[in-house]
């Protein structure tokens, strides 16, 4: 049941010469996490402040539960909101924080502080009630955040880079906890984030932005391996491009061999489009779909390979690798065959005609 | 001519303290008001001077008495300025404080032709230079007919449109004086001075005008002001008679102006030149004529015309009250405490 | 060493152009008086003894601070208002509406002064739009008063309370206040709850600034107080170009002086308090 619809959402900053947001439309089931994912300046966070209703859209409209609240003002849109800095007030304790929504909303005093009492407890923070913001560290003021945006048991959650200000060691903790939490209680959530495996790893679906657009709308895996734009393709995960010339359906060349792809709708131009000869493109092939090949072995694709650079980083080894397509890179767990070749070595590479995406160039 | 080779005479044997208007060349530095009076002193008292003796004299814009006063005291050990005209009250500080030098007609011959007043005004000190006394000024076009009387400034349709300098400042002691006169035949009794002013404070729109009386009448913020003789005449004729000037039936009081030679100055010859020179009776009479500040010589032949716009003109003699202003400055503090709880706490703004 | 060198200059400075006059207003304070008001050296401390026996130094001094504290309260109060705009205002406005917030300071206090007189006056333009509109027969008494006083003042001190609030505001973080309304409250519930109490500190320093700056207000009462208001300023300008009277002059400015500075010292030991 969808919960959160966005219908053309539309903002232009004055003298912007492009819409900072253009025509976002989408949909979110109810208890449903969306990652709004793009680098800085796609429009992720102005979507998510017109969501709150802290920006006023200049077209479109926000529908929650079916209501038009487009025209509400923040403090009647009963969201919680998470700010990238917290935002909490700091001549407050987190104990005064978190009451202040429901505080807001008229519920007295007895239940105020158990709601308060449970909130904090959510997040683990029943003991430091007490402290005031500039006491506590910064994953703690990150979950007194959460909880006072929880406390007021919101409509939608909405989470603005929540982990971009935590030590990157403590971002992975937080970010299971805020989905487990976020899944216990249920609450539909919107969260922005440049961070492609925050938002693969904690989202139900995932919206990929750039400049004002929504690019690709989807679960994490189908973002990940079958990204449907060219941005996509490149702002998700790793890949090795390859200009390339298409020669015929399924067929392109790329320097002096010819590479086998699977034409699908979801490459780019649309339906039959990869068939015309002649049409200038960009071959994608993600680092994993790369494997090495024993002598005879079969593969859609298959290129020599020469190793130029070897990266070890524990699990993985990356070879950078020089091939008569051009320079494809390949990770390879540890231990696993070619994973031990030298700089210089030379491998065999293959690579399945449905993991090349092709994009027109 | 003939006075000044006899002079040149007596110092050729030596009597250097009897010739000083001889002093020849050289220059020297006067301290006193700026403004209109720097622009007519200059003219017709400073010139002449400089020419008959080739001293060049720097006019130094000294503010009001009190500034002078403070500098006097600034450079006492090191003085810049030889001669200085100021207000008698100050000027009595100055001499106190041997700021000035003492002088008597035996330094200065000139001072034996001058009135009585003028010689006692400055007393071991220099003498007054100039008379002034204090006017009613008012707005020609607003007020018909033209007022005579200080009780004008009284008529319950000026409210708001009179501006009266209160003390400490000097205008405000003489016109209690001259009310407290007026009221009980003694200066000195402000107890009978007090009923009036505290009639007079609704009226008054302002206890301080800035920059003065005569200004706030030509911007019409008052109609009535008082004001000091000397300086109403002048901005009546630069108004084209916009500005009336009355020497009030109740009475008037001076203001006087001594001069004074600088204790320890540098150019001490010229300096005591200059104030023979400035209480000489063709300084004066030139003065008088410009300016319209009484004269300090009698000998003055000043012109009927002029004489009739100052306090020494004969019709207006007897409404002169003789304030002493040692006097006043002993009764200053408590007067204006008086003023204070009495006329303006009672003025209603 | 190096520090100290770079401090020299400041000193030298704050020696010649502070301390030197202090110094010298200290040792005139200690001279006397005599009866006609000439100044004669001593070292006596009969001069205080007369100012602060004299009751209406007393008056003096409650009529300074009272008005003092009253503008400063209005100046600072009519001061937030003008910062929340300007903080509320497109980034790129806000230079500008600063700039234009505290450009009263490039004015010349004279010029300010004729400038209210027009305005105030008992024909001024505020009394000629009320008797136009027939709002009044009697002009209202607007100048030459406390009340002309106290709005001069107020005007004079607000770009200097705009000053202290704009960098003492500057450092709020808006996001505070979207914060507040998203968890529902109003724009005044945020305000009161949020902006006001996170502003306390910066409306207390431009009070206090404000207010040591009204205490020495000359120009301000003398002007446009039409000699009906007495403060001290303008009782030590009496004393001292008036009646002369320099000692009396100088212990009214030594007394300020060390009032001034006992604020000083309270106000620095209860701030360290409050930060402790």
């Amino acid at each position: 049941m969808t919960h959160l619809r966005l219908e053309g959402l539309t903002r232009r900053f004055p003298g912007a010469a492009h819409p900072a947001v253009d025509g976002v439309s989408l949909q979110l089931p109810k208890g449903a996490l969306l990652a709004l994912l793009g680098p800085s300046g796609c429009g992720k966070t102005t979507t998510l402040r017109m969501i709150a209703g802290l920006e006023v859209p200049d077209g479109g409209r926000v529908l929650v539960a079916g209501q038009d609240v487009t025209a509400l003002p923040p403090h009647r849109r009963n969201m919680g909101v998470v700010f990238q800095s917290y935002a909490l007030f700091p001549h407050m304790t987190a104990a005064a924080n978190v009451a202040f929504g429901l505080e807001m909303r008229g519920i007295g005093r007895a239940e105020r502080r158990a709601r308060v009492d449970e909130a904090l407890a959510l997040v683990g923070l029943s003991d430091l009630a007490l402290r005031k913001p500039r006491q506590l560290s910064g994953g703690q003021q990150q979950r007194v955040a959460l909880a006072r945006a929880l406390a007021i048991r919101p409509d939608l959650l909405l989470l603005d880079e929540p982990l971009s200000a935590l030590d990157a060691k403590l971002r992975e903790g937080v970010r299971d906890e805020i989905r487990a939490l976020q899944q216990r209680v249920g609450a539909t959530t919107v969260f922005v984030t440049h961070d492609q495996t925050e938002a693969l790893a904690m989202a139900d679906l995932v919206a990929v932005m750039n400049e004002g657009r929504v690019e690709q709308l989807g679960a994490p895996e189908e973002v990940f391996e079958r990204p449907a734009t060219r941005f996509v393709a490149t702002f998700v995960g790793r890949a090795a491009r390859l200009p390339g010339k298409v020669e015929g359906p399924g067929v392109v060349r790329c320097g002096e061999v010819a590479l086998r792809f699977s034409p699908s709708p979801v490459h780019g131009g649309g339906p039959g489009w990869g068939d015309a000869a002649g049409t200038t493109v960009e071959l994608f092939i993600r680092p994993h779909h790369i494997r090495p090949l024993v002598e005879g072995q079969p593969a859609d694709n298959v290129l020599d390979a020469q190793v130029l650079r070897r990266t070890f980083t524990g699990d993985v080894v990356a070879l950078e690798c020089a091939t008569p397509a051009g320079t494809l890179l390949a990770e390879l767990h540890g231990g696993t065959r070619g994973a031990s070749a030298a700089v210089g070595s030379r491998l065999r590479l293959g690579f399945a005609a449905q993991d090349v995406r092709v994009f027109p160039a | 001519m003939r006075r000044s080779a006899i002079l040149a005479a007596f110092t050729a044997l030596g009597i250097a303290a009897a010739a000083p208007a001889l002093a020849q060349g050289g220059q020297m530095t006067l301290q006193a008001y700026a403004g209109i009076f720097r622009d007519n002193y200059t003219e017709v008292v400073v010139n002449p001077f400089t020419a008959r003796s080739g001293t060049q004299v720097q006019y130094f814009d000294g503010g009001t008495s009190a500034q002078m006063l403070g500098r006097l005291r600034a450079q006492k050990a090191d003085p810049q300025t030889d001669v200085v005209i100021m207000d008698v009250t100050t000027a009595a500080v100055a001499c106190a404080e041997g700021l000035v030098e003492r002088i008597d007609a035996s330094t200065l011959p000139v001072i034996g032709q001058l009135g009585e007043m003028a010689r006692e005004a400055g007393g071991a000190c220099g003498p007054a230079v100039t008379y002034d006394h204090l006017v009613m000024v008012y707005d020609t076009r607003a007020v018909q007919p033209a007022p005579t009387r200080w009780a004008a400034m009284w008529d319950p349709a000026q409210r708001g449109r009179v501006a009266v300098s209160a003390p400490p400042n000097i205008q405000g002691l003489a016109l209690t004086a001259i009310l407290a006169k007026a009221a009980s035949g003694d200066w000195r009794n402000i107890n009978a001075a007090m009923p009036r002013l505290r009639e007079l404070a609704p009226n008054v729109q302002t206890f301080t005008p800035n920059p003065d009386g005569y200004t706030l009448i030509l911007n019409d913020q008052v109609r009535f002001a008082t004001g000091w003789n000397a300086r109403a005449q002048l901005y009546s004729d630069q108004s084209q008679g916009r500005i009336g000037v009355v020497l009030p039936e109740e009475g008037t009081a001076f203001q006087i102006n001594t001069i004074n030679v600088v204790a320890n100055a540098k150019n001490r010859a010229q300096a005591l030149a200059f104030v023979a020179h400035a209480l000489s009776a063709e300084a004066q009479k030139a003065f008088t004529e410009r300016m319209f500040y009484g004269p300090t010589n009698p000998n003055a032949q000043v012109s009927q015309a002029a004489l009739n716009r100052t306090a020494l003109a004969p019709q207006f003699r007897e409404r002169i009250v003789g304030v002493n202003w040692d006097e006043m400055v002993r009764l200053r503090e408590s007067w204006n405490q008086r003023w204070r709880r009495e006329v303006i706490a009672a003025s209603g703004r | 060493m190096n520090a100290a060198l770079l401090l020299l200059p400041a000193v030298l400075i704050l020696a010649a152009g502070f301390l030197y006059p202090v110094a010298l207003l200290g040792r005139i304070s200690l001279n006397r008086t005599s009866d006609i008001g000439a100044m004669e050296p001593d070292l006596t401390l009969a001069t205080f003894e007369k100012v602060v026996g004299d009751d209406f130094t007393w008056e003096l001094a409650w009529n300074t601070a009272t008005l003092a504290a009253g503008s400063a309260l209005a100046a600072t109060a009519l001061a937030l208002p003008v910062v929340l705009l300007i903080r509320a205002a497109p980034p790129r406005w806000r230079g500008l509406l600063s700039l234009m917030a505290i450009a009263p300071l490039l004015v010349s206090g004279t010029a300010r002064i004729v400038g209210w007189l027009a305005i105030l006056g008992d024909q001024g333009l505020i009394n000629a739009a009320l008797e136009g509109l027939g709002l009044a027969t009697e002009p209202l008494r607007l100048i030459n008063n406390l009340t002309g006083v106290r709005i001069g003042l107020t005007e004079s001190l607000m770009p200097y309370a705009c000053l202290v609030l704009i960098a003492g505001l500057g450092r709020l973080d808006p996001r505070l206040e979207e914060a507040a309304a998203t968890l529902g409250a109003t724009r005044t519930k945020t305000f009161l709850r949020v902006t006001l109490p996170l502003a306390a500190p910066a409306l207390l320093a431009a009070f206090l600034l404000t207010f040591v700056l009204g205490v020495s207000a000359f120009i301000t009462p003398r002007l446009m107080g039409g000699g009906r208001v007495f403060v001290i300023a303008t009782e030590i300008f009496d004393l001292a170009l008036e009646t002369v009277d320099w000692p009396a002059a100088a212990a009214l400015a030594m007394l300020l002086l060390g009032a001034l500075a006992v604020a000083l010292v309270l106000r620095t030991a209860l701030t360290r308090s409050a930060r402790a």
